[in-house]
């Protein structure tokens, strides 16, 4: 993928609750808009993070810890980051990690996941930008 | 539940009926007045669909209501059982949709622009063949984006219709039997995701829809065309069915 300059960045920074998914579909939706996807895309990007915090919230984790979400925008995709993912659900050990990746890799371009300190992971996931007639 | 035949008793036979139910409380002059208003049930039940509950259902509920209204109708006033029955039944029918179909009761307005935004996007997909986006959809309504992204968040707490609903007003038939090949569906799907059998709970219903979004790789405007309801209606059914598959894997967690 060619390098293209960030135009903007959108951060968020959420104590896990079990409304978070729900505030993250509206940030989501708002966010998807503005970059020019088409309510179908949208949807995608909201499936997808939501499978994210669904894996996030059912960790058990203990309360008060944050969730980081970073929307990124780039001219032909946007990018959205999301700390911290407590396993490498990636690798599919086990039913929920494989339908959480399934489903990801079917709403988004690309799926990518990187370890970060404390024994957790942050996920990317890009969603190209289609060139509508 | 079958539809009976039309009522073929009549006004005073009906008044006569009552009087010696009212009296005796005798199940089979019970059952003769059930069946004998049957079809004001299901015709009644029928103002309530395409509101994302099957027919059957409703059927059912107006049914009840008209048990009821057979027990409590006095038949020495001078008012015909069906004048009675019918706010009766409607009645049964709303607190239905009141008490469990909507989650959230929205205010009206936006009620209202829930449903407007719903055409528009319709419309819109039916015009230009693909799905619009929040800037367009907010111009051809004369809203603000943040509007229609309320509007469509707030669609989630309308209710979820499920995949027996009828497809249009004067349709009986089902989702499924316009999506077809369910079998096909569960098989590929259990085996792209290997849940080993996870698929199973769901109703061949989802798993269809299912198999259209991530086998097949429709867009939901292009399942919404197939199965000719909105894609709105199919951005709800879609996360109810993934909540649904999620929620029993994680009841089920063994790999």
């Amino acid at each position: 993928m060619a390098k293209t300059k960030t135009a903007d960045t959108i951060c968020l920074t959420l104590y896990q609750r079990s409304l978070l998914p729900k505030i993250v579909r509206l940030a989501t939706a708002g966010v998807a808009s503005k970059a020019g996807f088409n309510l179908d895309e949208a949807d995608d990007l909201q499936t997808a993070l939501e499978e994210l915090l669904r894996l996030h919230l059912a960790e058990d984790n203990p309360p008060g810890g944050n969730l980081c979400i970073r929307y990124s925008f780039f001219s032909d995709r946007l990018e959205i980051i999301t700390r911290s993912i407590p396993r490498n659900f990636l690798d599919g050990a086990n039913k929920i990690d494989r339908y959480a990746r399934f489903i990801l890799e079917k709403v988004a371009d690309r799926v990518e996941e990187s370890p970060i300190p404390d024994g957790e992971f942050e996920v990317k996931i890009v969603k190209n930008l289609p060139v509508h007639g | 539940m079958p539809r009976r035949a039309n009522n073929t008793l009549n006004r005073e036979a009906i008044q006569s009926l009552f009087r010696t139910y009212q009296k005796t409380r005798d199940p089979g002059i019970k059952n003769v007045l059930v069946d004998a208003h049957l079809d004001l049930a299901h015709s009644l039940a029928r103002r309530f669909l395409n509101r994302g509950e099957p027919l059957d259902d409703l059927v059912q509920v107006a049914s009840m209501g008209l048990l009821k209204a057979i027990d409590r109708f006095d038949p020495d006033r001078n008012v015909q059982f069906t004048t009675y029955a019918v706010p009766t039944i409607v009645g049964e029918l709303k607190r239905y949709f009141r008490d469990r179909v909507s989650t959230i009761r929205l205010p009206r307005g936006l009620r209202e622009r829930t449903h407007a935004l719903n055409n528009a996007v319709q419309k819109f997909s039916q015009q230009h063949g693909r799905s619009p986006n929040v800037a367009e959809i907010a111009r051809e309504m004369s809203i603000s984006e943040e509007e229609v992204i309320e509007g469509l968040e707030s669609s989630e707490s309308v209710s979820v219709a499920s995949l027996n609903t009828s497809s249009g007003e004067e349709s009986d038939l089902s989702l499924l039997d316009i999506i077809g090949g369910e079998d096909k569906a569960l098989q590929i799907l259990d085996e792209r995701l290997s849940l080993a059998g996870a698929m199973s709970f769901l109703s061949q219903r989802e798993q269809s829809l299912l198999y259209l979004r991530f086998v097949e790789g429709l867009s939901q405007t292009e399942i919404a065309g197939r199965l000719r309801i909105s894609q709105m209606h199919v951005s709800r059914l879609l996360r109810r069915t993934l909540q649904s598959l999620r929620q029993n894997l994680t009841t089920n967690k063994a790999t």
